[in-house]
């Protein structure tokens, strides 16, 4: 196997008193399309920010493409690219010296064809002032910067933030064109349905600890149950010291809802003698994992 | 140092580099334009001035009364202000934010995570406040001197005058040090400008407190603006070493640490 294009090992940074993000460990595979999710103030933008050497680690280590992010942060960053989330792009410049100034930085012949064809996909004109852009616009911008010198490696922290549904649309479909070239896409998002649509793996922080890294099928089809049971008459708790049971029941009016990983069968017998008007046992979303790791 | 840094900050801070020329100039050749004015008055002047406590005359940097009617006394008396006092605001305003700018611009996003080092960074943004003063300073000073050539009613020391000249380019140096050391220090990302020509106006009303009276002349020697010694401004004017040392060495001292600082400095944004 390949050496990970991302190896963080028990990454840790702290802000005085205040967390940041605390024994990170998390690998990403090179040509992977890999998610990290978690609310806002979980880590994300913090554990984003060491990789880019933004800003510097208390403790462990972090490496993209075998080198150190905070040694070799200059010969990572010719193969890496990134959007930050919010677009705040040099604002008295126009477009065209923006992305002009960006292209210098790299050492490419290529570059010019790449941003005349990435404009030509998100429609903009390259003449306008960065003063006069909307939010989408300004996030169109910070997208070309990153793709201008073809990286090996694309972070994108809530990249898809101000950007309208079809822009939205077309830049998922040059996201997934680039991986199918070779390019590794780290996806950070509080928004599961995003990451969901684009990502292969996904890591969940909470926190600032990483609480589960796993492929996007398997935390699908996990045994985890959505089970709904409709009583006759008012509901309990009936199920309580079953084994299997992964939240605390939610007990209201007749009904009892829970999330079960344990065996039906089991459920079954310990439901016996008492009056079911309706049972569900259903796939729970990707939203409810989600929300299931949090709670 | 980045090349495609380094033209981009000298492009980007042109402007406000022409501006502050010509505002400088202007004030430099109009108050040298009232010199011959000044001198056929000089009885009122003087009639004036003996009415004056020696302190208010010290405030306002006159030791010798003498001296203020030769032509490098009075440029050195009213154009201090401008050269002193506004060139070192110049300097600590470009130098404070030139870094810090990316940061409360949150600009920094793009610049820090593109293929160059904090010490390219560092590096061609210190050269772009290093030579804008250094450009400030040459043509004030070009514009003090044929102002002076052109007023003069006697030869002037030339010798004297390139030694204000040079402190006063050591002097806006320093600050704009100060100004590249105090931004490295600023932790969360906002604007020093405030603070920085604060600062300036401090250190320069200090040593003209210092002046008017003799049990507050030590703390002079905190304010940089009593290295330059524009008392004493006349042939016998001496580039001291022990102030050439003051300047040069802290004006290092503080950039190698701003350096050291900024390369493992925490970007917030």
């Amino acid at each position: 196997m390949s050496a990970p294009i991302i190896d963080i090992r028990d990454l840790t940074k702290t802000y005085g008193r205040d967390r940041g993000i605390e024994h990170v460990s998390l690998e990403v595979a090179e040509g992977d399309v890999f998610g990290f999710i978690g609310p806002n103030g979980s880590g994300k933008s913090t554990t984003i920010r060491v990789l880019l050497n933004l800003i510097f680690p208390s403790g462990g280590i972090a490496k993209i493409m075998g080198m150190d992010v905070v040694k070799d942060s200059k010969k990572i960053k010719f193969h890496t690219g990134y959007v930050p989330s919010d677009a705040n792009l040099y604002s008295h410049m126009d477009i065209d010296e923006f992305l002009g100034y960006c292209l210098g930085f790299y050492q490419t012949g290529s570059g010019e064809d790449r941003i005349a064809e990435l404009s030509e996909l998100f429609e903009l004109d390259r003449k306008r002032k960065i003063s006069d852009l909307s939010m989408g616009n300004r996030k169109k911008v910070s997208i070309i910067q990153s793709l201008l010198h073809s990286p090996r490696l694309l972070i994108l922290d809530e990249a898809t933030m101000g950007l309208d549904p079809l822009m939205q649309a077309r830049f998922f479909e040059l996201l997934r064109s680039e991986n199918r070239k070779g390019m590794t896409i780290f996806f950070s998002s509080h928004t599961l349905s995003e990451v969901q649509l684009l990502c292969k793996r996904v890591a969940i922080i909470k926190e600032g600890s990483i609480i589960k890294v796993e492929d996007i099928e398997t935390l699908r089809k996990r045994q985890l149950k959505k089970v709904r049971i409709e009583f006759a008459d008012r509901a309990d708790n009936e199920v309580a010291g079953l084994g299997g049971i992964e939240n605390t029941p939610v007990v209201s009016g007749n009904t009892l809802q829970f999330m079960y990983s344990g065996d039906i069968t089991e459920l079954v017998f310990k439901l016996m003698g008492r009056k079911i008007t309706d049972l569900t046992i259903e796939e729970p979303s990707l939203e409810e994992i989600f929300m299931h790791y949090y709670n | 140092m980045n090349r495609n840094l380094f033209i981009r900050e000298i492009k980007g801070n042109a402007f406000s580099l022409v501006i502050w020329t010509m505002v400088i100039t202007i004030l430099i050749s109009l108050t040298m334009s009232v010199y011959g004015i000044f001198l056929e008055n000089n009885s009122k002047i003087l009639a004036m001035m003996s009415i004056l406590p020696e302190g208010a005359l010290q405030f306002k940097g006159i030791s010798n009364v003498d001296d203020l009617f030769s032509v490098l006394g009075f440029y050195s008396v009213n154009n201090v202000i401008y050269m002193l006092v506004l060139g070192s605001i110049y300097a600590i305003v470009l130098s404070s934010g030139i870094l810090l700018k990316e940061e409360y611009n949150k600009t920094a996003e793009y610049l820090l995570t593109w293929p160059l080092t904090r010490s390219e960074v560092f590096t061609s943004k210190t050269a772009v406040v290093f030579l804008n003063v250094v450009f400030l300073n040459l043509v004030a000073a070009a514009a003090g001197f044929i102002s002076m050539t052109i007023v003069k009613r006697e030869p002037f020391s030339v010798n004297a005058f390139l030694i204000l000249t040079l402190y006063t380019l050591l002097l806006n140096l320093f600050f704009g040090a100060v100004g590249l050391f105090m931004s490295t220090l600023v932790k969360r990302s906002r604007p020093i400008t405030t603070l920085s020509i604060g600062l300036v106006l401090i250190l320069y009303f200090l040593y003209t407190l210092s002046k008017i009276t003799e049990t507050l002349s030590k703390i002079g020697y905190i304010s940089p603006f009593k290295y330059v010694n524009v008392d004493t401004l006349n042939s016998e004017y001496r580039l001291e070493l022990r102030n050439l040392i003051y300047f040069i060495g802290l004006s290092l001292l503080l950039t190698i640490l701003s350096y050291r600082l900024y390369r493992r400095k925490d970007i917030y944004l």
